[in-house]
């Protein structure tokens, strides 16, 4: 009897404690929670550079190459190279105009909302078409970035009857006293169609310290336009701005994308040292960046441009920087505080793209955003994905975690497939595909 | 008792000594130790140059180099010495380098590789 009492308990305990917990789960509602399994693949490498992806709705992705130029991967895995960059081969077009240098290359694409009707396809990309002779010191216009507008054959094999719909936003041409210095700094770049189709372009403040408070130049702005480049008749920018802008005071936009759930546009940008900003848009709003000189106390600045002071050569405090030349200047009336500010640091936000689909959970509607990672003074380089949740009025955050890939890259382009996977291009040549599946 | 002449053990103390001090010097300071290398590159020049210094975005290609050429590149920005538009962040970075750690990033990028 003991003995038999003895070789049940164990079995009796073990018994109770397994009840227990599955009682306990179900208690603190662990089973509702629906946490999704996020896995993630290599869809392309031996890329050069890929910047951005834009899906039709059969899973066809066009991408990009900064230097290199537009390709198209089919539904089928197929690969074609459509139209190239100065010097590029194997492309099935070409255009002597288009080239890279330092940051700026061929950056966005995105595919017209009625594109199965009208086969139109958006590409940012550096042109010196549009030079003039505006171009010859960094202090003048210089409209070095377009937006082309092409026709995709049906076979997907080669695109045609090119259209810069966007023929005047400012480049950089020549290197500057800047950490940064290189030409080709800060072009935004990003393009995506939001509510009711019309087209959104980012922008970049090219090193230029008048760019995002001047409303006739187009740097340092997001435009919203048709599909031919003309202004959307609801822009409300301030009284003699170019029509174009739908905001302003921005520093370097790589990401926007739309709240599913209002269709609100919010942006991912980069900061100086300090701040990287996930902002909630305002038709007309002033996202707070100005980095001219002589201006908010500050006297004048290397190349009239003080977005790295002070004392721009040495790792400082972000703090100080911040209230020296702050991302969100709190002097502007129409400003657009941002709903994020990366704890103060900078690491370089890339790329953003809401969650769409039930697949992904407890994580559907969160903001994913890219961080390249760079790591200056004690700044952890942070090369990650966070999954922001923005609460409603778009000011703030109710949560942050990261995203569970078990590997850091460059993160650089984030855009959502039809198949409700995300798709994301790295630095190193990769586009990766991440899966949320739910398991119950 | 066999005896070793003085001179003769002298000699081959030198020699040995000698062959001791060229496989240290080829080792460290003129080849470097290329498994500190990488681990010191991956401490910070990665974030940057990319995955075994292949060039990402617009920072530069840096593997491939001969040894001299990195190592002089390096010690001239640790100097403070201008070399190119990104030189202000590269002067920051190359500041707190040893030679030991010049030594060592020179090996290991000179024939580092990156199979994408």
């Amino acid at each position: 009897m003991f003995k038999l009492r003895s070789k049940l308990l164990p079995v009796v305990m073990a018994f109770t404690i397994a009840l227990g917990f599955s009682f306990n789960a179900v208690g603190d509602g662990h089973k509702g929670m629906k946490v999704p399994s996020i896995k993630s693949s290599v869809l392309m490498s031996g890329l050069d550079g890929p910047w951005d992806m834009g899906f039709l709705a059969d899973g066809t992705m066009f991408f990009t190459e900064k230097c290199k130029g537009l390709s198209v991967r089919t539904k089928g895995g197929n690969v074609h190279k459509l139209y190239g960059m100065k010097g590029s081969k194997g492309y099935a077009d070409s255009a002597n105009d288009l080239f890279c240098s330092g940051q700026a290359g061929m950056l966005g694409v995105v595919a017209d909302i009625n594109f199965d009707k009208n086969r139109a396809l958006y590409v940012y990309s550096t042109s010196t078409k549009y030079y003039g002779s505006g171009c010859k010191t960094n202090f003048e216009k210089c409209d070095g970035n377009i937006v082309m507008r092409f026709n995709v054959s049906k076979d997907l094999k080669s695109v045609s009857n090119r259209t810069d719909i966007v023929k005047d936003i400012q480049y950089k041409p020549f290197e500057s006293n800047q950490p940064f210095g290189g030409p080709g700094a800060h072009n935004g770049g990003r393009l995506r169609v939001g509510p009711g189709g019309f087209l959104w372009v980012t922008g970049g403040d090219r090193h230029r310290g008048i760019c995002p408070q001047d409303g006739s130049l187009l740097c340092g702005k997001v435009l919203r336009i048709d599909g031919d480049g003309k202004a959307h008749p609801g822009n409300n920018p301030p009284a003699g701005f170019d029509k174009r802008i739908y905001t302003y005071g921005h520093r370097n936009v790589q990401g926007i994308d739309f709240r599913p759930s209002d269709g609100r546009a919010f942006t991912a940008e980069h900061g100086p040292w300090h701040n990287d900003e996930i902002t909630g848009l305002i038709n007309g709003g002033n996202a707070g960046w100005d980095p001219a000189e002589k201006r908010a106390g500050r006297g004048a600045c290397p190349d009239k441009y003080c977005g790295y002071e002070p004392n721009q050569k040495k790792g400082m405090d972000p703090a100080i920087r911040a209230a020296y030349t702050p991302m969100s200047d709190t002097r502007f009336s129409d400003l657009m505080p941002a709903a994020w500010n990366n704890n103060g640091f900078s690491q370089g936000t890339g790329s953003a793209a809401f969650l769409r689909g039930s697949n992904w959970g407890v994580y559907e509607g969160r903001l994913a955003v890219g961080i390249m990672g760079i790591g200056f003074g004690n700044t952890p380089p942070g090369k990650r994905i966070d999954l922001i949740s923005i609460t409603p009025d778009g000011l703030g955050i109710n949560g942050i975690v990261r995203m569970p890939l078990g590997f850091n890259e460059r993160f650089r382009g984030l855009v959502m497939g039809p198949d409700n996977a995300l798709y994301v291009a790295v630095d190193a040549g990769k586009i990766y595909k991440v899966t949320a599946k739910l398991l119950n | 008792m066999f005896k070793i002449p003085w001179r003769i053990a002298i000699q081959n103390l030198l020699k040995i000594s000698n062959f001791l001090f060229f496989l240290f010097v080829s080792t460290t300071a003129l080849g470097g130790d290329k498994i500190a290398g990488e681990k010191r590159f991956n401490k910070t020049c990665i974030n940057c140059h990319g995955p075994a210094g292949k060039g990402v975005a617009s920072y530069p290609k840096i593997s491939g180099n001969e040894i001299a050429y990195t190592t002089a590149k390096l010690e001239a920005y640790r100097s403070g010495i201008k070399q190119g538009p990104n030189s202000s962040l590269m002067i920051m970075f190359a500041k707190p380098l040893s030679d030991e750690e010049i030594a060592n990033l020179a090996a290991y990028l000179k024939e580092a590789k990156y199979n994408n």
